[in-house]
């Protein structure tokens, strides 16, 4: 009996291994079977797997960390240096675009009033202790820049050379309190005298008693004699309110830089002015208003019941 | 072999085949890991005998072969382990101090797990496949032994009572 079972066991263990050894020699000569049933078995436990990822993923995080936690402190180190130079960059970035902005509005002034001008970086700006608006540009007299000479911004005027050096120069801004420009209305033509309050605003005196202003009025720069201190055509400003004290010999009004000097970074200086005046030309298109998108809602009454409707039953 | 034994042993095996495969085989274990199906089909043949040990690795490694983390020939597994099932049976018969000792279990389930993979190393070997430098394997066997070694005391109460359930015998280990 025992010799029985021996032989069978003998006899399993061979017909086990010619089976295995079957199964080898099928999927290697690639009989579709074997590999039918592999992919099916893989296909149905890919459901299971997917599970049993999200239920281990915790825990394989919570072990990973464990195991790599010098390396991830180090990464995490790293990350943060990484972070803190790309957010440099990103606000270096909006720097050098907000430069470039600037810098292209001014050559498309400059272009358009045909001007032959200079860019400079504005490289400080103030002179609190003296009480007068100036700037600084990191351009000078190796540039071509001569003292009174126009400086403008994509806005439109920003001031006077004042003062030159080699590579540098002083500009005083046209809100400084003793600033004088001469300046004409956009369209009537009327002149006067714009002078600066130490402020974003300035106030401008007709020299004629007999025009008129208005609110919203424009002004450019009348120009001078050889286009220095100013050439002709700059914007300057917007009339924002008039003053018609009765009396006054001549009508006043309070006028809004164009140009914002608190954010000034990229500015042209004007070497060349225009052969001929541009008049108008450089005067800054006015916004157009976004339309509104409005909403009609249409209710039509429904119809009321009759009166012998209800209760007729 | 009854029908109850067949059903309830072939349920046993698929949960512990599925919880390899759901959850073992995600957690990315260092060197290797280990391989729960194997352990525990090396347990179980571990206490039966040699007939069954062999029936055991032939149904044990045709799961392994049809798994997605194996990438060698369907059957190759089969093969390994209807040898090491038949073999760690073979020497567990008759020799109830081997049985019924814990360490000695221990020990003849790590080797079998460090035999097995070294005989599968050579069969793919045989049939070539890369296998990766000498480093790595020598590495990866003595990382999977010390898994083994810390798994099997582990699994062994629980296959040794499921067994003592099935097979409706005792085995005090």
């Amino acid at each position: 009996m025992a010799r029985g079972g021996e032989n069978r066991g003998r006899l399993l263990l061979i017909i086990l291994i010619i089976t295995s050894l079957f199964l080898i020699t099928l999927d290697l000569r690639g009989v579709s079977i074997i590999g039918g049933i592999k992919t099916g078995t893989q296909s149905a436990l890919s459901p299971v797997q997917s599970f049993g990822s999200t239920v281990i993923s915790p825990v394989r995080n919570f072990f990973s960390d464990l195991i790599h936690l010098g390396r991830t402190r180090s990464e995490i180190q790293a990350l943060r240096e990484e972070n803190g130079k790309l957010l440099t960059q990103i606000r270096e970035r909006r720097g050098i675009d907000a430069q470039l902005e600037q810098l292209q509005g001014a050559l498309d002034l400059a272009g358009k009033a045909e001007f032959k001008v200079v860019n400079a970086r504005v490289i400080s700006q103030g002179a609190t202790t003296s009480f007068t608006q100036t700037i600084t540009i990191d351009a000078g007299s190796d540039n071509g820049i001569r003292p009174n000479m126009t400086v403008i911004n994509s806005y439109g005027l920003i001031g006077v050379v004042k003062t030159v050096y080699s590579s540098s120069a002083l500009v005083s801004l046209t809100s400084d309190p003793s600033f004088r420009i001469g300046v004409r209305v956009a369209g009537s033509q009327q002149i006067g005298i714009l002078s600066g309050q130490g402020s974003r605003k300035g106030v401008m005196q007709l020299l004629d008693n007999q025009s008129t202003i208005k609110v919203g009025d424009i002004l450019v720069a009348r120009g001078s004699v050889n286009n220095r201190p100013f050439v002709p055509g700059v914007p300057v400003g917007e009339v924002t309110s008039v003053d018609n004290a009765a009396g006054a010999v001549t009508q006043t009004a309070d006028v809004r830089f164009f140009a914002n000097f608190s954010a000034l970074s990229i500015v042209s200086v004007v070497l060349r002015g225009p052969d001929s005046d541009p008049r108008d030309a450089l005067i800054p298109a006015k916004p157009v208003p976004t339309p509104i998108p409005t909403v009609t809602v249409f209710v039509t009454p429904s119809q009321s019941p009759s009166p012998n409707a209800s209760g007729s039953n | 072999m009854s029908t109850r034994k067949i059903s309830l042993s072939a349920l046993l095996f698929f949960s512990v085949y599925l919880a390899q495969e759901a959850f073992v085989t995600q957690l990315h274990i260092g060197g290797g890991g280990f391989s729960l199906f194997l352990i525990f089909a090396l347990l179980w043949a571990a206490l039966s005998t040699p007939d069954i040990g062999a029936l055991t690795g032939f149904v044990a490694g045709f799961l392994i072969d049809l798994s997605q983390s194996t990438n060698g020939a369907v059957g190759q597994w089969t093969f390994v382990l209807i040898l090491v099932g038949f073999g760690i049976s073979y020497l567990g018969l008759g020799y109830e101090n081997v049985r019924m000792n814990p360490f000695t279990i221990t020990f003849l389930v790590t080797s079998s797990v460090v035999v097995a993979r070294v005989i599968y190393l050579l069969l793919s070997l045989l049939l070539g496949e890369k296998v990766g430098s000498f480093a790595s394997i020598v590495a990866s066997l003595f990382v999977g032994a010390l898994w083994s070694a810390a798994i099997v005391p582990i699994l062994m109460p629980f296959v040794a009572r499921a067994y003592d359930f099935i097979d409706d015998s005792r085995h005090r280990l």
